[in-house]
This record gives C-alpha cells, sequence and structure tokens, in this order.
C-alpha cells in the first residue's frame, strides 16, 4: 500500500487553480496576456499530477478502500460534519477517468483555447472544476459531495458564460446554474431527512450503510420508509438536475455555447455522469425505495427515448450530441432504477470515452471550419480531416453498440439486466391479463432507443463526413486538420471507445470491472425488496427473477440488428438525400419539430411565468399599497401639524392661556392620582 | 476596558476628526483609516477574547420607575461578531469612500465614527436603557449622513428613513417604560421577571411593541418601506454599514432582547417564522424585478434578513449558531457587494443595471471581484453563506419541512437575482464609457479582497465564528453562580418555561422545585390540567434521555474518536425509537410539546 495521502488528489487541480488565477488576475492590464507555453503546461501538469496520485492508489488500493478524515467543518448542535475522503472501488473508477479524461482535454484545449483572450482564466476554471469533481467522488460524506456537486454547477456556470460578451452564452449560463439549483434544492432537503431519520451521522456514507443495515436487522424499516422515500426522491431531483433528466434537462443543450472541450469535459464525460454517481453511492438507500427505484426506470426510459428522437431534428452538430448524452444519461438511470448499478457505472465509463471523443472530434470539426456549428454546412469532411473523422467513426460505432466497441458491451448489459432484473409488475383490474410485466416495455423501448441513436448518430456523421461540402467556399480553403497537441488526446481517446469495454466483457467471460464494484455495489444489488418486510406477504406481488431462462447472446445478437437497422435507416436516409441550403443563422429545428425538441423548456417556462407574475404583483400592486399606506399616515400627521400651528402663531395671549391650563390640568391629575410615582 | 473603549473611542475619534482641515483631504484620510483599523483590532481582540462584563455602574433614575438604569456593558459571542461587523464594515467604508470625489471626508469620517460607537453600543448593552439608547441613537449619524452624502433624492430617504426607524421604535420606548415601573431595575433579569408576573394580554401587547421596532429595523415584511430608498440613495459605503452591521441590530434585538423576556406561544411564534419567511420571497421577488443596482441588493439583503429571523424563531438548538454564522456571512457578503456596486456606479455614472455592462473587459480586477462577491451570495458550499443557510434550513425544517420547502424557494430565487444582477453588471457590451481615475485602488482591492477571503475562511472552518458561542458559555455559567445577575441564566430560564427540554444546563437535574416552577408558569401561560401532566412528564422523560446522552458524549469526548462518535449517535437514536415506537431524533419529543401546545 502507497503512503500518499488522500487529500494530496484535489490539492493538485486547487494549486492549479490559485496559480492560474493569480496569473489571470495579473496579466489582465498587461494587453498580451500570460504566456501561454507556461500557463498550459501548468493547467495540464497539475491535473497529470492528481491522476498519477490516482493511478498509484489504485493499484494498491485494499478490497475495503481507504478512508481519510482531514478536520472537522461544521460542529454545531444537531449537524457535525467532517471533511474526510474515501477511495474505494466506486470512487476508484470515477477517479481515474476524471482526472485522466481531464488531463487529456486540458490537453486538447491548449490548442483550442490558442490565441484566445482569457487563456489562463479558462485553465484557472477547468482546474477548479477538476477540483470540485474530484472532491464530489472522492468525500466519504454527503455534505463534503454537495460541495463538489455546487462547485462543479459554479464551473459548468463560468465556463457556458466563458465568452461572455455575448450575452446568449451568459443566459445559456444562468439558465444552467438556475435549473441546477433547483436540483440542488432538493439534495439539500434530501440531507436534511436523512438527518432526520439517523441524525448528523447519517450523511457519511459509511454510517449511512451501516445505520440501513441496522434498520433491516432490526426491523425497522417500515417506520422510516416515508421519510426515507421522500430523501430518495428528493435526491433523485438533485440527480435530475446534474444529470440532465426530465424535468430538468433544458440546461444541457444550452450549456453547448461553452467552449467545445468543455462540453467534452463537463457536459458529456463527467459532470453530468455525477447523478449516476449519487444513486450508486446511495444505492443502499435506494433499494430500501422500490417505488423511487421504479420512478427512476420510468425517468431514465422517457428521457431516453425523447431525447434520442430529439437528437434526430438537430442541425447544429453540438446539439446532436448534447441530446445524444441526455438520451446516454437516461440509459444509465434506467439501469440503475432496476438496481443494476455497477452497470450504469460502466455505461458512465464507457460513455465517457465515446461521447469525450465525439466531443473533441466535433471540436477538431468547428475549429477547421473556422466555428461554424451548422451540419448542414458540411460535408465531405472526411477528405479534408482524415484523423477526426476517424476518431469520429470509432467514437460512432462505440455508441451505437456495434460489436465488439465499447458501447456494445455496456449498453448490451443495460439492456439484459432490464429484461432480467425488473421485477415490476403493472397490475389494473381494467387490463386484458390483469397485470402486465414492465420488464418487456423497458426492455423494447431501450432497445428502440438503441435504433434511433444508430439513426441520428448515422445522420450526423453522413451529413459531416461525407457527401459534397456544401459551405461556402472561402472557408473551404482554410480546412485544415487539428494540431497535434489536438489530435493525440483525440486518438488516446479513441482507444479507450474501442477497448474499454473490454473490462466487462461477459460474454468472453471478462467480469474484471464488476468485481471492482462489488465491494461496493454487490450488497445492494443483491439485495432483494422482497425480505425487506413480511417475507410471506409480499412475495405475491413480485415475480421471481427470470435470469436462466434468457440465452445471453440472444440480447447480443437483438443489440446489433438494432444498430445496424439504425445505420442502414441513416443511411437511406441521409445518404444520398439531397440537404436543402439554409438561409438564415439559426440552427434551431422548426415545425413539429420545434415543438418536440423545446417541450420541457415550455414546461419551465410555465413556472418562470408564474413567478414573474407573481413578481410583477408585489412589486406593482403590494408594494405600492405599502407605500400608499404609508404616505397616508404621513400625509395625516402633516395636515394634522399644519393644524397644530394654528396654535404656534404670534398669539401670546391664547398660547399664554393654553398654558395655564395645561399646568392646571396636570396638578389636577397629580392630585387626583396621588403624586408622582 | 476594552467594552468602554470600543464604545466611547468612537466618538473621540470623531471629535478628533474636528482637527483635520476640510480641505486636506489626504491627512484626514490617514488619520480616519488609522483609527478605524485601532478599532479593527479591539474587535478582533473581543471576538477572541470570550465574553467579559464590566461592573454595573448606576446611570440613572427614570422619573416614575422602581429601580435605577445602569451604565453596564456585556459582550458575549453574537454581540462580539456584531461589533467586529460594525467595526471592519466601517473600516473598508473609510478605505471605499477615498474614491468618492468631490466630497468632504473629514465630516463623512466623523459621521462613520459616531455611527460605529452607536452600533457598538447597541450590542454591547446589558442594560435595556442603554441598548434603547444606542438603538436610537445609531438613526441620527446615518440619517444626517445620507443627507448630506447621498445621491439625487437623498434628504427625501434622510427623512423617509428617520422617522420610519424612529416611530418604529417608539412603541417599545413606551412598552418598556411601563415594564421599569415594576421591575427591579432595567437588567434583562429583571424585566424578564416583571413580565412572568404580568397577564397574558397585557403580555402580548408590550411582545408587540417589542417585536415591531426590530421588525422594522431588520427590516421585515411589511414593514419594509424605507429600506430601499435609503439603501440606495445612501452613498455605497454607508448602505454597506447600513445593510452588514446596522441591520443586524434587529435581528440581534430578537435574540437578546425578546426571545429571553418574553414566554411565546406557538402562534406567535409561527407567525414571526412566516412573517420572515414571507420577507424572504418578497425580497427576492422584488430584487428579481429591481433595475436600480442598490435596490436590488437592498431586497436581497430584506431577503437574507428575513430567513435569519425565520430562523430565530425556528426555536431548534441549532438556532443560535446558525443564525450567528448567516449573519456574520452575510454582513461581509452584503457589505462587498455594496462596496462593489459603488465601484462600478462611479465608473459608470449610473445605478441602473440595464445602463451599465461589458466592465469584464474594461475593469477585470473589478470584474472578478464582483463576480466572486456575487457567487459568494449565492451561498455555494465552501463559503460561510453556505454554512449559515443549511444551518438555519436545518433549524426550519425541525419545525416544519413546509417552512423549509419555501426557504428553499427562495434560495432558486436568490441564484436568479444574483446572476441576473452579475450577467447585467459585467457581462455582455459596454454601454457607458469608463471615467477616468476612479477604478479600484490597490488598497481598497484589498480590503474587499481581504472580505471574500474571510467568507472563504468562515465557510471551511465556521469554528471559528461558532465556536465564540462556546466561549461565551462557560465562564457565563460560573458567573451565573457568583452574582446571579447573568443573562445566561435568563435565557435558560426562559427557555425552560418555553421549549424547556432541549436546552437544560449539563448540570441539570429535575427536582421537585423546578417541576413546581414548571408547573406554575404553564398555569400561566393557560393549559389545561391534562396538558401539564402530559408535559411535565415529557420534561422528566426527556431529562433522563439527556443524562443518558451526556453520559455517552462524555465518554465519546474520551474516545475523541470521531468515526464511532456516528455509530454510537445511531444506537441511541434507535433505542429511543424503539422506545417511543417511532423513529426520532433528539428533537421530537419537542416537536410532539408543540404540536399539543398547538
Amino acid at each position: 500500500m502507497t503512503n500518499i495521502p488522500l487529500w494530496l488528489i484535489p490539492l493538485f487541480p486547487l494549486l492549479g487553480t490559485i496559480i492560474l488565477a493569480s496569473i489571470a488576475v495579473a496579466s489582465s492590464p498587461n494587453k498580451k496576456g500570460a504566456p501561454e507555453g507556461i500557463v498550459g503546461a501548468i493547467a495540464v501538469l497539475l491535473p497529470a499530477m492528481s491522476f498519477v496520485c490516482v493511478v498509484a492508489l489504485a493499484s494498491t488500493m485494499p478490497d475495503s478502500g481507504i478512508r481519510e478524515t482531514i478536520c472537522n467543518w461544521i460542529d454545531i448542535p444537531l449537524l457535525k460534519v467532517d471533511i474526510g475522503f474515501l477511495f474505494d472501488g466506486l470512487s476508484r473508477i470515477m477517479l481515474l477517468f476524471v482526472t485522466g479524461i481531464g488531463t487529456l482535454i486540458a490537453l486538447y484545449s491548449i490548442g483550442y483555447m490558442h490565441g484566445d483572450r482569457g487563456f489562463a482564466r479558462f485553465f484557472a476554471y477547468i482546474n477548479l472544476f477538476l477540483f470540485s469533481m474530484i472532491v464530489l467522488v472522492l468525500s466519504d460524506n454527503l455534505m463534503l459531495t454537495f460541495l463538489g456537486w455546487e462547485g462543479v454547477g459554479l464551473c459548468s456556470y463560468l465556463l457556458i458564460g466563458f465568452w461572455n460578451k455575448d450575452l446568449k452564452n451568459c443566459k445559456a449560463a444562468n439558465k444552467a446554474f438556475i435549473v441546477n439549483r433547483v436540483g440542488d434544492i432538493g439534495f439539500l432537503l434530501g440531507m436534511l431527512c436523512l438527518i432526520t431519520i439517523g441524525g448528523a451521522g447519517a450523511l457519511n456514507y459509511d454510517l449511512l450503510n451501516q445505520f440501513i443495515q441496522m434498520l433491516i436487522a432490526g426491523g425497522h424499516v417500515e417506520l422510516v420508509l416515508p421519510m426515507l422515500s421522500l430523501a430518495a426522491v428528493l435526491f433523485f431531483v438533485g440527480c435530475t438536475g446534474k444529470s440532465a433528466q426530465i424535468p430538468l434537462l433544458t440546461w444541457l443543450p444550452d450549456a453547448m455555447a461553452g467552449p467545445t472541450p468543455v462540453s467534452a469535459l463537463i457536459h458529456a464525460a463527467t459532470m453530468v455522469t455525477s447523478g449516476v454517481y449519487l444513486v450508486a453511492r446511495l444505492s443502499n438507500m435506494f433499494v430500501l425505495c422500490p417505488d423511487v427505484l421504479n420512478l427512476i426506470l420510468v425517468v431514465g426510459a422517457l428521457t431516453a427515448f425523447w431525447a434520442a428522437f430529439a437528437g434526430l431534428f438537430q442541425n447544429d452538430i453540438k446539439k446532436v450530441l448534447a441530446y445524444s448524452t441526455i438520451s446516454q444519461l437516461g440509459y444509465m438511470f434506467m439501469a440503475a432504477g432496476v438496481s443494476a448499478f455497477d452497470a450504469s457505472i460502466f455505461h458512465v465509463f464507457t460513455h465517457a470515452f465515446f461521447k469525450a471523443s465525439l466531443f473533441l472530434g466535433a471540436g477538431a470539426v468547428i475549429h477547421a471550419l473556422a466555428g461554424e456549428q451548422d451540419m448542414r454546412r458540411m460535408g465531405g469532411m472526411i477528405k479534408k480531416t482524415p484523423v477526426t473523422a476517424c476518431v469520429m467513426i470509432f467514437a460512432f460505432l462505440a455508441i451505437v453498440g456495434f460489436p465488439g466497441f465499447a458501447g456494445f458491451w455496456s449498453k448490451d448489459l443495460i439492456l439484459e439486466r432490464i429484461f432480467t432484473n425488473c421485477n415490476w409488475v403493472f397490475t389494473g383490474t381494467w387490463l386484458a391479463d390483469g397485470a402486465v410485466p414492465m420488464n418487456k416495455i423497458f426492455y423494447v423501448t431501450g432497445l428502440f432507443t438503441a435504433v434511433i441513436t444508430a439513426v441520428y448518430m448515422g445522420r450526423l456523421i453522413i451529413m459531416t463526413f461525407f457527401g459534397e461540402y456544401r459551405g461556402d467556399k472561402e472557408t473551404e480553403s482554410h480546412i485544415h486538420e487539428a494540431p497535434a497537441v489536438m489530435l493525440i488526446p483525440m486518438i488516446v481517446l479513441t482507444f479507450g471507445s474501442i477497448f474499454a469495454g473490454y473490462l466487462w466483457a461477459e460474454s468472453i467471460g471478462i467480469t474484471f470491472f464488476a468485481d471492482t464494484l462489488a465491494p461496493v455495489l454487490s450488497a445492494a444489488q443483491a439485495f432483494d425488496p422482497a425480505r425487506m418486510f413480511n417475507p410471506d406477504m409480499m412475495l405475491e406481488e413480485f415475480i421471481p427473477r427470470i435470469t436462466t431462462h434468457v440465452n445471453p447472446m440472444l440480447f447480443a445478437a437483438l443489440g446489433t440488428l438494432a444498430a445496424l437497422f439504425g445505420m442502414f435507416v441513416a443511411w437511406k436516409g441521409w445518404g444520398k438525400a439531397h440537404i436543402p441550403s439554409v438561409k438564415g443563422a439559426s440552427t434551431a429545428p422548426e415545425g413539429y419539430a420545434k415543438g418536440w425538441t423545446f417541450l420541457w423548456d415550455y414546461v419551465h417556462l410555465f413556472f418562470i411565468k408564474a413567478v414573474l407574475i407573481v413578481a410583477w404583483i408585489c412589486d406593482v400592486v403590494v408594494d405600492k399599497v405599502l407605500q400608499a399606506f404609508q404616505w397616508t399616515i404621513s400625509a395625516i400627521v402633516s395636515i394634522v401639524g399644519d393644524g397644530a400651528t394654528v396654535f404656534q402663531v404670534r398669539k401670546v395671549r391664547l398660547q399664554l392661556t393654553l398654558s395655564l391650563f395645561g399646568v392646571a390640568l396636570l396638578v389636577l391629575v397629580v392630585l387626583l392620582t396621588g403624586g408622582l410615582v | 476596558m476594552l467594552l468602554h473603549l470600543l464604545v466611547f473611542a468612537p466618538f473621540v475619534a470623531a471629535i478628533l476628526m474636528v482637527l483635520n482641515s476640510k480641505e486636506d483631504f489626504r491627512s484626514a484620510t490617514r488619520m480616519a483609516i488609522l483609527f478605524a483599523v485601532a478599532f479593527l483590532g479591539l474587535s478582533i481582540a473581543l471576538v477572541a477574547g470570550g465574553n467579559i462584563a464590566t461592573t454595573p455602574m448606576e446611570w440613572f433614575w427614570i422619573p416614575g420607575c422602581k429601580g435605577p438604569t445602569y451604565y453596564y456593558l456585556y459582550s458575549h459571542g453574537l454581540g462580539a461578531w456584531m461589533v467586529f461587523l460594525s467595526c471592519g464594515l466601517s473600516l473598508v467604508a473609510l478605505v471605499s469612500a477615498r474614491g468618492l470625489l468631490g466630497m468632504n471626508y473629514r465630516n463623512f469620517a466623523i459621521g462613520i465614527f459616531s455611527l460605529m460607537g452607536a452600533m457598538n453600543g447597541t450590542f454591547l448593552a446589558a442594560d435595556a436603557v442603554l441598548f434603547f439608547f444606542f438603538f436610537e441613537a445609531m438613526v441620527i449619524p446615518a440619517a444626517v449622513l445620507i443627507a448630506s452624502f447621498g445621491g439625487e433624492k437623498r434628504k427625501e430617504a434622510a427623512m423617509t428613513f428617520a422617522i420610519y426607524t424612529l416611530v418604529g421604535s417608539a412603541p417599545m420606548m413606551v412598552a418598556l417604560w411601563y415594564l421599569l415601573t415594576f421591575a427591579d431595575n432595567s437588567l434583562l433579569l429583571s424585566i424578564a421577571l416583571a413580565v412572568q408576573g404580568l397577564p397574558e394580554a397585557t403580555q402580548l401587547v408590550l411582545l408587540i411593541c417589542f417585536l415591531l421596532a426590530f421588525i422594522v429595523k431588520t427590516p421585515i415584511f411589511p414593514f419594509h418601506g424605507w429600506q430601499a430608498i435609503t439603501y440606495s440613495e445612501a452613498p455605497a459605503p454607508l448602505s454597506a454599514i447600513l445593510t452588514g452591521a446596522m441591520s443586524k441590530a434587529g435581528v440581534f434585538g430578537f435574540i437578546a432582547w425578546v426571545l429571553p423576556v418574553f414566554p411565546f406561544n406557538m402562534t406567535e411564534i409561527s407567525t414571526m417564522v412566516w412573517l420572515g419567511l414571507a420577507s424572504a420571497i418578497y425580497g427576492a421577488l422584488m430584487a428579481l424585478r429591481a433595475r436600480d443596482g442598490k435596490k436590488l441588493l437592498a431586497f436581497s439583503s430584506m431577503s437574507h434578513l428575513g430567513i435569519a429571523v425565520a430562523g430565530v424563531f425556528s426555536l431548534s438548538e441549532a438556532m443560535l449558531p446558525a443564525v450567528l454564522v448567516l449573519l456574520v456571512a452575510h454582513g461581509i457578503s452584503a457589505g462587498v457587494q455594496y462596496f462593489l456596486i459603488g465601484v462600478a456606479e462611479r465608473m459608470t455614472g449610473t445605478r441602473n443595471i440595464d445602463e451599465m455592462g461589458g466592465l469584464a473587459h474594461k475593469a477585470p480586477a473589478f470584474s472578478f471581484l464582483f463576480g466572486a462577491a456575487g457567487v459568494m451570495a449565492l451561498a455555494v458550499p465552501g463559503t460561510a453563506g453556505f454554512v449559515g443557510e443549511f444551518t438555519v434550513l436545518l433549524s426550519l425544517w425541525d419545525l416544519s419541512p413546509v417552512c423549509a420547502g419555501i426557504m428553499g424557494f427562495s434560495m432558486i430565487l436568490s441564484a436568479a437575482y444574483v446572476l441576473r444582477f452579475i450577467q447585467k453588471v459585467i457581462f455582455g457590451e459596454a454601454k457607458h464609457e469608463c471615467k477616468e481615475g476612479v477604478k479600484v485602488s490597490g488598497l481598497e482591492g484589498v480590503a474587499y479582497g481581504t472580505m471574500l477571503v474571510l467568507l472563504l475562511t468562515f465557510g471551511f472552518h465556521p469554528a471559528f465564528v461558532t465556536e465564540s458561542l462556546h466561549l461565551y458559555d462557560a465562564p457565563a455559567a460560573e458567573q451565573a453562580e457568583e452574582t446571579a445577575v447573568t443573562e445566561e441564566v435568563i435565557e435558560e430560564e426562559v427557555e425552560e418555561e418555553e421549549e424547556g427540554e432541549v436546552e437544560p444546563l449539563e448540570s441539570h437535574i429535575v427536582n421537585s422545585s423546578d417541576i413546581a416552577k414548571l408547573d406554575s408558569s404553564l398555569i400561566q401561560a393557560g393549559f389545561s390540567e391534562e396538558e401539564r401532566k402530559e408535559l411535565i412528564k415529557q420534561v422528566i422523560e426527556t431529562e433522563a434521555n439527556i443524562a443518558r446522552s451526556t453520559a455517552l458524549a462524555l465518554e465519546k469526548q474520551a474516545r475523541e474518536e470521531t468515526q464511532v462518535r456516528g455509530v454510537e449517535d445511531k444506537d441511541y437514536e434507535i433505542n429511543d425509537a424503539e422506545m417511543e415506537g417511532h423513529p426520532a431524533t433528539d428533537a421530537a419529543p419537542v416537536n410532539e410539546k408543540e404540536a399539543s401546545n398547538d
């Protein structure tokens, strides 16, 4: 076991943030800005050192994990929280790809951000993001996770609005932060629920798990179940915000306003998956609430399906990828909803590679076309930028689930688990059979979504790389392959998107990935909700699991068929089709596609309008009434005052009379009441 | 000595400032800042030194009153931190005001020092009359400063401010006088005892009189009419002091003077909590629509203080440290935001945020500070605001989840208006040319930067703030035994009568005389026979529980192992759960009691 303290891992990016922020502020009056060489070196080396630490720790970690309490954070009655870190199977996987991909994307950004005025500021934000993300996954309690949780949200805000001269970007950034804030309040209230049940100690993951075990052992689950379910729902609300699920998903497509490396790192590979991480981390709590798991399953399925369709309608290359990310996140939540937490983390892992490759490739394309993002103005790029095209095509094969590529293994596993693990049966007297096993419905939804995934991704690849170039001639002459500093990270990630799946390829007997997660997740996954309460009563409502009846090869074959069919449809639809040239600058879809794409924006708009109307009432009605009231009183006082001045004119005789009268009255009162005191 | 110095030396400094000439700007600034640094040093010593008190000196007899009024200063955790805010913000205000060219700096400094002295007096007074004296005295220098250095409508603003707040506290003066006619003297204990003997209806009237003064000062909806115009017309450095330190006098009054003196019933508590939450939402909504940058900050301040007041009246165990951290965090973050919007105002020449913009490119250092201050006002974890807001949220959750939900909504709204504010001021394209020579000076930048660093420090180590409450506890208990003229005792007693079981003295053992006392006060509070029996039974049970948990806690401390601590926490919580047939935290019996009160 190596003796690297855990706090070193977040320390490096934090140092990077402080150094780079100082450079950024110090160089701001300087016209040229900070030297890019030094800034870039700091920005890449510090995350790389974190990565080295993680690798060193990961290779020698004991199965039970490493725990480290640094110091006390908050210590008041009702709330005691420590700053502590927990390095176990789950945080190991997350940290490896967070720091690894983070370093690669920082390297890529040196090329992408070359010549930008805010070069140092950009890398200060990236390092702050990595710090927050590391804290999020490494912390041993929910409060510290929340620090990372809001920290990554803040960095996302800063980076989406990075080019802040354009108010459109600022608005997208504000939207991202505010929508996330809604989810964060869910997270906060969820923590309060847990404190209500188990005291402040329940915020610590280890103690929470022990507490839940004690509950099960003592038969107290029923007592806390309402509060626990509420906590689970509230945490899931937090996850829908961070991981862009229905209904809090509208911010992610808008977030594409940020620089493309940011989209790759934050809005595809790492931050948006933290919701999945949280569900896996709290898996022991979630499995106690089967209804909440069903909710997660439904939300995940709806999101996956809806976003895949929305991806089909986009013309902006980054928007397609954004909706694709939402859709893939939906898959991950579907897996979590059927208690297959390891499968969901596996998909997080493979998705990080292929989606980052896709985004970086899209970034290279945009870079080559001098900022053009509309796919209708692209085409034929494979001749001009062959390396980028290869990277994207490999990543494309991974995301559609072509056999042998990373996405094949993880997506297939999720679909299989949905079919085998889901024992939710929908009952109703109005149904023909009286009961519908939901596993089939969700499996078909997942499979159909996989077909659409292949269609929209195929469309993206065909419109970008094949056919004729459709942009203006001037840009065409400048199209160039990206510099090496950008290509190297892309190629490394491509290797990841091809081979990452072989860490858990069950059909060829590799279960390495599942084994590393087993110490953390196996307890939750093996948990049978039927035994939680009275076994006799509950077993009737659950149908037994049907793991053995289906040949796993059948799932693989169906998944492959779905991918191939989708690719075929895409080739039929867009391979030869003439794409109409665009008139306006807008890339937004029109007609029915617009309605589908912005469905949830309309829902949000309803709430926003409601708040604005109430604000208007406060401002225009309530405040004016209060002011009117206030001025009425003051007016009355001044009128009475004016009246009183009558006595203040020079009428000596009247004033003398009044004074004498007053004194007489006072004396009378004193005499009658028996003197002062 | 420290206390005397903190209260009177500012007035002396104000007089000494007269030595400077009106024209000699530089020497006036140097002298003022040197004085202010010295006061800040004193206030830090006060915060670090725990609680101290002066010897009570008889001040004067109010005609018609039974006992004398004392000149008696007393410092405890809460007051000490408020004094720190007042001294610190005054220092930064004096630094910041150097940038406001073309004003009479000497007179400004005189005003600031008098205001500081009055505020320190308010936060340190242990005598009700002394407190009221300083509480009213604060208004005058502030109003004069607004009238002399404010914006276009400064006269109107100064008048509104002075009249509104003075009228607001007039009922308190009458109520106080009435109480003094039969209280032994004007110290807290005597007043509290005097209130206990009164019929309930009279108590309620007196309570409303007291509450009104503090509600107006904080301000709480619907008595906030003076706030927006005052804060927006006052010069920005003064607005920072007004919101950062002076408005705290209201919340301070609730904690230090209303809660220990008056017995509360559930209706009053819930009314205050709802008023606090209403201000939180109302302030946030108004801030969402505000176009004037300083008005926006005024409403945001109202929103945060509304949350603080709701937190105070949640009366949970965590209330005092939670509200203290929230107040300190808000004082610093609202203060620095006001200073910075003042800088923006002098750079662009307007307060209208629609006409600002593009400062991120023109003044990057300023924008960095501005953005950081804004983000810290959002209560992002790692800043003091988060610790304060989360703990207050916890207190409110203890009271009722609905309240916590409303507070959560106001937190969402706060994100909306703060981000809108940041976007309008520093992002986008510039709409105005920067004037020359009024950018953030080095010293100013350091001062604002230090405030932001303080927010981060308290965010990661709130013990700096919360520890001061422990300092307050231990010696106070000793003093209580000796002199019996200590606020601690009263607070304990009153809490005992109200929510009694929550925080008994550590060595507290229920004996028959205690029960009798509790019983009699319950009779006064109008509880029926059955209810009283039920309550007393609960008290005894809770006592037993607490004794047990204290023993456990001692064991825990002995071991000093954090990991083990949590497990045991749960151990006895589960015991509790088994005993009472439902999952219970320590606070559950209280909730039950409150429910039965209802």
